[in-house]
């Protein structure tokens, strides 16, 4: 689920390139600090002779990228690396293991599929003695995976018609009579449940474990209200902009987008926002061993890469250090940052290794019902 | 052999996923065919594809008419439709029609400012719009098999019938119609098939709500790893589009289909 997060920051990001709001020096760089070292060559990049593969949800070559990158790395641990794009899904992972081919040194994936995959034998643990457990957010440094960056699921809303009273709960989102408009959310489930649960009258720190029917009860009272449910950041983006939606469940970074692009005709609120991390993953017997992949997994714990990812992605930091060196203007992008985290919960992963599968197949059947 | 490698080996392995994941037996047949969620999945496929096709192949078979019988200048006209939707992506056409369909998009304004409805349709972003934009992309595959056979009727005949008295519209409904059926059934089936396999299209039409059999596979796989579902719903739509195929064939023999 979280894996079109990861895609739809690329695209967010080819984008700012192409319009010039960011340099390709910053474009690379922000590549680098997202663990989204987009693909030389696009294709499965093998490792050999004790090159690193880092797999993460890639586009187009960047052919300046890999030589920035692997210059970086290459200094403090002696590795080039070789990067795939072609997407780290729960899928791809499992086929891997299975096959007895893992080509994949580290993978950005979902926290809570990896739990699930770590569970069934097929990822490596993250070891703790090389991997620093201080230099990320308290709760987030799982047993097979650690959070890399942060993203929230946010209420994004018609400021030209909801500016005086802006909608500020779950509630006020199935409020259709005091909001009217149609709705957009997530076709893939995440974030859904627990807003469900929050306008049914949850209170923000009893979410979890979820209760499936009470959240179904309500997710189909606002079923037809719903407009579309998006698939991907850019159908959210132009549902909002376009007004076919007066209201969504979005990514915080498009909503962003939507809220420049418009002119803060569109606006969000971190207001019951559901944080979610990216982890960072190790398939068992991956090339490069797993020392290689845990030490850099380390390396991508500085908090300056991290702030540059913010910069050019709008993802939160997974170090706390880094939110002290925020620019002010990004501060309000800063998902993980304190005051903002205050107003959200955190999704937790460990409750989506166990039961997001089931969970899905019932919300698709529910959305399609 | 290199059908069989390439092709049944890989498909013995993913018939044997499904009886074996997550564990032995038929648990994953027993889900499709329960009545649960994913033999909604299976029914809203095929009622979709059965409308679609239904729609596509009479359109189709207008424009085959035409394309066939008449003039020179009216043919060219109909070769340019049918020929330029037919080289457009399949995405490009999906969001094209978005923008024509949604509530606020070019359908809907256009029927207010004239005044014929004073709210938008909700024509977007369901199973209509889905059903909209399947019968546009499949038309032009309609039309091809049609109008072959259209063409290899013997103008003589229809001219002979005329002589003998039948007025044009007893003409059409006693000799070129049965004559056209072979036809009429090739692209049925070929377009069913078609259109029980979309991906794309109700993807994005559908407004999330639309999941049809090709995508509920790739979640399977990609997003829930339940490999043995995945491909228990593949086997079963293989076996539906092989069942298609074989009445088919059976009650049309091959002669419709080659010929």
């Amino acid at each position: 689920m979280e894996n079109h997060f990861k895609q739809d920051c690329l695209i967010v990001l080819k984008e700012k390139l192409a319009d010039g709001t960011i340099d390709r020096r910053t474009f690379l760089t922000g590549l680098v600090a997202l663990g989204a070292f987009s693909v030389a060559g696009g294709h499965m990049a093998k490792a050999a002779g004790g090159d690193l593969v880092v797999t993460n949800w890639g586009g187009d070559a960047v052919p300046a990228f890999k030589s920035a990158f692997t210059d970086g790395f290459s200094q403090s641990a002696g590795l080039a690396v070789k990067i795939d794009g072609s997407g780290s899904t729960k899928g791809a992972m499992k086929a891997q293991f299975d096959s007895g081919a893992v080509h994949w040194d580290i993978c950005d994936a979902d926290p809570g599929a990896t739990k699930s995959l770590g569970q069934a034998g097929m990822v490596e643990k993250i070891d703790y003695a090389v991997v620093d457990k201080a230099k990320v957010e308290d709760g987030f440094a799982y047993e097979y995976s650690i959070a890399n960056y942060f993203f929230s699921y946010v209420i994004a809303y018609d400021a030209s018609k909801f500016a005086g009273d802006p909608p500020k709960s779950w509630a006020d989102f199935w409020d259709v009579k005091k909001y009217p408009g149609k709705r957009t959310m997530y076709k893939w489930m995440a974030g859904s449940l627990e807003a469900a649960l929050m306008a049914d009258g949850v209170p923000m720190d009893k979410l979890y474990p979820l209760d499936m029917d009470r959240a179904f009860a309500k997710l189909e009272e606002l079923k037809p209200h719903i407009v579309s449910y998006w698939d991907s950041g850019a159908e959210s983006q132009q549902l909002l902009r376009d007004g076919e939606a007066s209201m969504g469940l979005v990514w915080h970074t498009r909503a962003n987008l939507v809220e420049t692009d418009t002119n803060g005709a569109v606006s969000w609120t971190y207001a019951q926002g559901i944080m979610a991390p990216s982890g960072w993953a190790v398939i068992k017997g991956n090339p490069a061993g797993k020392e290689a992949a845990m030490k850099f997994i380390a390396w991508c714990q500085d908090p300056a890469r991290q702030v540059v990812l913010l910069e050019t992605l709008g993802s939160g930091p997974a170090n706390p250090a880094a939110h002290a060196s925020v620019p002010a203007k990004l501060k309000r992008l800063d998902c993980s940052a304190p005051e903002n985290r205050a107003l959200q919960v955190a999704m937790d992963m460990d409750w989506y290794a166990v039961n997001s599968d089931k969970a899905l197949d019932r919300y698709l059947a529910m959305v399609g019902g | 052999m290199l059908l069989l490698a390439l092709y049944v080996v890989p498909f013995a392995g993913v018939v044997s996923w499904s009886v074996t994941q997550p564990e032995i037996g038929f648990a994953q047949y027993w889900r499709i065919l329960s009545g649960g969620d994913m033999t909604n999945v299976f029914l809203r496929t095929l009622r979709i594809a059965v409308i679609s096709t239904t729609i596509t192949v009479l359109v189709g078979y207008c424009l085959s008419y035409y394309w066939v019988m008449g003039s020179r200048l009216r043919q060219t006209i109909l070769e340019v439709c049918i020929f330029i939707p037919f080289w457009i992506s399949v995405l490009v056409r999906a969001f094209g029609w978005l923008i024509i369909l949604r509530d606020n998009g070019m359908a809907n304004s256009f029927l207010m400012a004239a005044h014929v409805i004073t709210e938008p349709l909700g024509t977007g972003r369901n199973e209509f719009a889905v059903i909209v934009g399947m019968v546009h992309f499949m038309v032009p595959f309609s039309v091809f098999p049609m109008a072959t056979v259209m063409r290899k009727i013997d103008r003589r005949i229809l001219l002979a019938a005329h002589g003998l008295g039948a007025d044009p519209a007893t003409v059409f409904r006693k000799i070129f119609l049965p004559l056209s059926m072979p036809g009429v059934f090739a692209a049925f089936v070929m377009v069913l098939v078609f259109s029980v396999g979309f991906f794309v299209t109700p993807a994005i039409l559908g407004g999330g709500r639309v999941v049809m059999v090709a995508e509920a596979v790739f979640v399977q796989m990609f997003q829930t790893t339940n490999w043995g579902l995945g491909a228990a719903m593949s086997v079963v739509l293989l076996l539906l589009i092989g069942a298609i195929v074989g009445l088919a064939y059976r009650l049309l023999g091959v002669r419709s289909f080659v010929g």
